[in-house]
């Protein structure tokens, strides 16, 4: 790749964009103008937001003693000393009517406040005043309505209101009795809130901020994206830009960095102006009125520590990028700008749920979501200007790396789509389902295609997911569902090999293989086994199963399955049916026009999603690094059965690992091959020799197990 | 210069499946000469020319551009081609100068070196009037001298023309025409594409008919009409398409009735 084209095209694009002012409006002004606006917005609203008024009808109301006093004396309130601020009493108006006429009809009183004719109807019994001086206890009944917003807060003001009188009215008797003070009131709670202003502001901004920054740096992305792929299609540059010396991956490279450009400053300006509107509406709400709530709302509002904002901007880069590449890719697939924009509504479909989280209470950053796309840097930037640094910079790698992986693949992805001649010379043609899959059939070759693959995949994920669904529906459970599950992965390969392929050996690569790639397959799948102990081990301590989890796992493995159908069942069965998935139709759909390398890890890397989705997100890992193992072993020997092998013996040792700890320990020389049975650890020396001879395995699969081209046609 | 041997190109049509835009196309093209290819819209001009400028890879057969095969080595044709059509379209938000200095600063052009060359090629194309106007707010004669200098500031040997007078006016096309035929002279190796008699007249020393995505004849044009019996490149189209249009029918008809 030549970086002088890169930067030149990247330099051309950039200059292109700031001439551009529909650009320049979504990019620069829009988020300079549009906190502004909100806030100033937000404060007239809020000064001409009128309040209903909130009418309290007190029937009975001659009923009441006179100390202490629920109503006010005179006017038509109730007592102000019974709310914390006099406002709160005047707000609410008191109605006084006669328990007499049809006011005496509970009818009557439910229809005033079905029809809002009082917020609220408060009843004083008739035997108030008798059962007062018996001491005895006495109802007081108020009408209201729980879906009228006015009627509910009439009903919880009216409730602390009388909260107070109970409380005078007990004292009174206290004083009455000659008890001690603490007599009626044996205890009072204090809140003392631990959290810092700064903590309390955050929360507040911790909620919308994130969000919208991922919204806009999508946005900042989206606008530019669009018009460096599909405007320039449009305008006819597009094909001049191809025709010029520039490879693909550099003209990919210099747009992508522009759009990365316009993307972050997108963002940047958006936090700036967020800041900054933020700083002036505190100022005023602290100018407006001293007093607690004002300084609150000033904490409220307060924007994140510059510290914070810092460190946003340093994890906003990835994402923007992530964003940026996806973008180009998906807009390189547009033939016009209008085209274009109907991608949008789909691409924030599937990233607004994703950044929705971050508004959900009670959902913490943890290891799971630091590696769901967007998710993850969402709640990191909340957790960044809430203020919790500790969860924050433990999170920090651990969603930076992914996500920078995740920006590195839709780079990749947006670098194929700018080769692939069907994407940047598309015709409009005319769509219609049945004739397609007819044309999807009839077309079919030999081997699936990349999208079939992963059609695949997803078909897999969820067919499986709707046969738990329907297990969890009739109750079934137990062993004979857990073959049956993996039967659901077998089965969708196995019927879209035949379907769409003509080849449906080959694809699934059914025939057999020389006998030595056996041996490596078994030898494999035991050196590697120390390894993966300590892996798990790791991958343990990083992201800890719940202890639920584990039991629900374990009663799956230590029932009272005797062990050879245990072995079956979690050995043999899955070995089979994830293989012909795997290594099969997806390994196979994804080699197609892609080099070997590539095909091989993306498929390793769906085979750890499978993991994600029906098992445990834990297995990502170990189950990831043996698909690459794995499919190596495909690509090599051009068979499954070898990795039917691998796959079997790796799941055979793991489902027997307790029978044979156990016969090692009765034959007592457990201590030698395990320094921590319990765990399945292994003594270093095993773990080391296990390491040395998985890597020689590989480097002889990838280096000297070459074939031909010629051989491999 | 160019060498096309067998090309062919098939696309894939969710409706019809593999569809042949072009078949067995083979012809010739040595420096200082202007070889049109002369077609309807749809006849696969466009493709076959497209090929040559290496956006799209031919299924069939291969071709050969200023020494490089365009599959193995489509830098190298890249570097070694000017390719202007009427879809290659300029920025609206560059100038004339900007736009024609990027694209030479692509094909790595030293800048002092580059400097002199689009003077000189500004000053062949009389756009020095107009080197500082925004491409949006260009006349479409301006903008096709931009195309002009964009397609040889980097002097290339071999030009590629597809269709590069459509929807132009007569003035507009005139020059453009001129410009070509000035290339030519300087003993570029020229391919034309175009739909009009009377520009393969006026340019091409040889001429393919191109029709349903077939050569249906080649060769000088004197000769092809001798060979042919016409009086005119028009009249000698017509023919050709014709018997291609009977050819094709027969050939349908044949089909329906062996299936």
């Amino acid at each position: 790749m030549s970086w002088s084209n890169v930067l030149l095209i990247f330099r051309r694009e950039g200059m292109d964009q700031l001439r551009d002012r529909r650009t320049l409006f979504m990019v620069v002004v829009f988020p300079i103008l549009l906190y502004p606006i909100i806030g100033a917005g937000v404060l007239q609203f809020a000064a001409a937001l009128q309040e209903k008024p909130r009418r309290v009808v007190v029937v009975g109301a001659e009923r009441l003693p006179k100390a202490p006093a629920l109503l006010a004396p005179e006017g038509e309130g109730f007592n102000p000393s019974l709310f914390d601020e006099s406002a709160e009493a005047a707000r609410l108006t008191v109605e006084r009517r006669a328990d007499a006429g049809e006011w005496a009809n509970p009818a009557f009183r439910e229809e005033a406040v079905r029809d809002g004719d009082a917020s609220a109807v408060m009843v004083i019994p008739a035997d108030l005043p008798e059962q007062f001086a018996a001491r005895a206890d006495v109802a007081i009944p108020i009408h209201y309505r729980s879906v009228d917003e006015t009627s509910k807060i009439t009903y919880l003001r009216l409730r602390e209101a009388l909260d107070r009188w109970k409380a005078g009215i007990v004292e009174e008797r206290r004083k009455g009795d000659k008890l001690p003070e603490g007599y009626a009131r044996p205890i009072e709670v204090r809140g003392l809130d631990a959290a810092t202003t700064q903590e309390i502001g955050g929360s507040v901004w911790g909620r919308i901020f994130p969000f919208l920054l991922v919204l806009m740096s999508l946005t900042g992305a989206f606008y530019p994206a669009v018009d460096l792929c599909a405007g320039e299609k449009e305008r006819g540059t597009m094909e001049t830009l191809l025709i010029s010396p520039a490879g693909r991956a550099e003209i990919v490279v210099g747009k992508f960095l522009a759009v990365l450009a316009a993307s972050v400053t997108t963002a940047v300006l958006n936090l700036v102006s967020m800041g900054v509107t933020g700083l002036q509406l505190a100022r005023r709400a602290t100018a407006m009125g001293g007093g607690d709530p004002a300084r609150e709302a000033a904490a409220a509002l307060a924007p994140p520590t510059l510290q914070s904002a810092l460190w946003m901007v340093v994890l906003l880069i990835p994402l923007a990028a992530f964003f940026s590449a996806i973008c180009l890719a998906v807009a390189a697939m547009a033939r016009s700008m209008k085209e274009g924009q109907y991608y949008m509504t789909p691409l924030y479909l599937v990233c607004l749920p994703l950044i929705f989280l971050t508004m959900a209470p009670g959902i913490e950053l943890n290891a799971f979501y630091s590696l769901v796309p967007v998710t993850g840097v969402a709640l990191l930037l909340r957790a960044l200007i809430v203020g919790v640094y500790l969860t924050a910079f433990r999170f920090f790698v651990p969603v930076l790396l992914p996500t920078v992986v995740y920006a590195w693949l839709a780079l990749r992805w947006a670098v194929d789509q700018f080769s692939d001649e069907n994407v940047l010379f598309r015709e409009s043609e005319r769509f219609s389902l049945v004739p397609w899959i007819r044309g999807v059939i009839r077309d079919r070759g030999p081997r699936p295609t990349s999208a079939q693959a992963v059609l695949g995949f997803a078909l897999i994920i969820t067919a499986s997911w709707l046969f738990a669904q329907v297990l969890l529906t009739t109750g079934l459970g137990g062993i004979g569902v857990v073959a049956a599950g993996q039967g659901v992965i077998l089965l969708v390969p196995l019927v879209m090999a035949f379907l769409l392929t003509t080849d449906p050996a080959g694809t699934l690569r059914l025939r057999g293989a020389a006998g030595r790639y056996f041996a490596i397959g078994a030898a494999a799948a035991v050196a590697v086994k120390p390894l993966s102990a300590e892996f798990e081990r790791l991958v343990q301590w990083a992201y800890p199963i719940s202890d639920a989890t584990r039991s629900v796992f374990e009663s799956l493995l230590k029932g009272d399955t005797p062990l050879p159908l245990a072995i079956l069942v979690f050995a043999l069965v899955p070995a089979v049916c994830e293989e012909v998935a795997f290594r099969g139709f997806i390994l196979s759909g994804l080699q197609s026009g892609r080099r070997t390398r590539s095909a091989i890890v993306l498929s390793a890397l769906l085979f750890g999603l499978l993991h994600v989705f029906l098992s445990l997100f834990q297995q990502f890992f170990n189950a990831a690094i043996l698909g690459v193992l794995i499919g190596l072993l495909a690509v090599r020997s051009r068979s499954l059965w070898p990795g039917v092998v691998f796959h079997a013996v790796n799941n055979g040792l793991a489902v027997a690992t307790g029978a044979w700890i156990g016969l090692l320990q009765r034959a007592g020389i457990a201590g030698w091959v395990y320094r921590d049975a319990e765990d399945g650890l292994y003594h270093v020396p095993w773990v080391v020799a296990g390491a040395v001879v998985v890597a020689a395995l590989v480097l002889h699969l990838w280096k000297f197990d070459r074939r031909d081209v010629g051989e491999a046609g | 210069m160019i060498l096309v041997e067998h090309l062919g190109k098939s696309f894939h049509d969710a409706r019809r499946g593999w569809v042949e835009a072009v078949r067995d196309v083979s012809f010739e093209c040595r420096p200082g000469e202007i070889f049109g290819l002369l077609g309807p819209n749809g006849a696969g001009k466009t493709t076959t020319l497209r090929t040559l400028s290496t956006v799209l890879k031919p299924t069939e057969g291969r071709a050969v551009v200023a020494g490089y095969d365009v599959v193995e080595h489509p830098e190298e044709v890249r570097r070694r081609i000017g390719f202007m059509s009427a879809g290659t379209g300029i920025y609206d938000r560059m100038t004339a100068w900007e736009l024609v200095e990027y694209f030479g600063r692509l094909y790595g052009i030293p800048k002092d070196a580059l400097r002199d060359r689009m003077e000189a090629v500004f000053a062949w194309l009389r756009m020095d009037d107009f080197r500082d106007v925004l491409g949006s707010k260009m006349s479409t004669g301006m903008k096709q001298k931009v195309s002009i200098a964009r397609t040889v500031v980097h002097d290339p040997p071999v030009l590629i023309f597809d269709e590069p007078t459509s929807g132009l006016d007569i003035l507009v096309q005139r020059t453009v025409l001129d410009k070509i035929l000035e290339l030519r002279d300087m003993g570029k190796t020229v391919v034309f594409s175009t739909h009009s008699m009377s520009e393969v007249e006026r340019l091409c020393s040889r001429v393919a008919v191109i029709y349903r995505g077939r050569l249906q004849a080649q060769g000088p044009i004197d000769e092809l009409l001798a060979a042919h019996g016409q009086p005119n490149v028009e009249e000698l189209f017509f023919a050709l398409v014709e018997k291609a249009d009977a050819e094709y029918e027969a050939a349908g008809a044949g089909a329906g009735a062996a299936s």
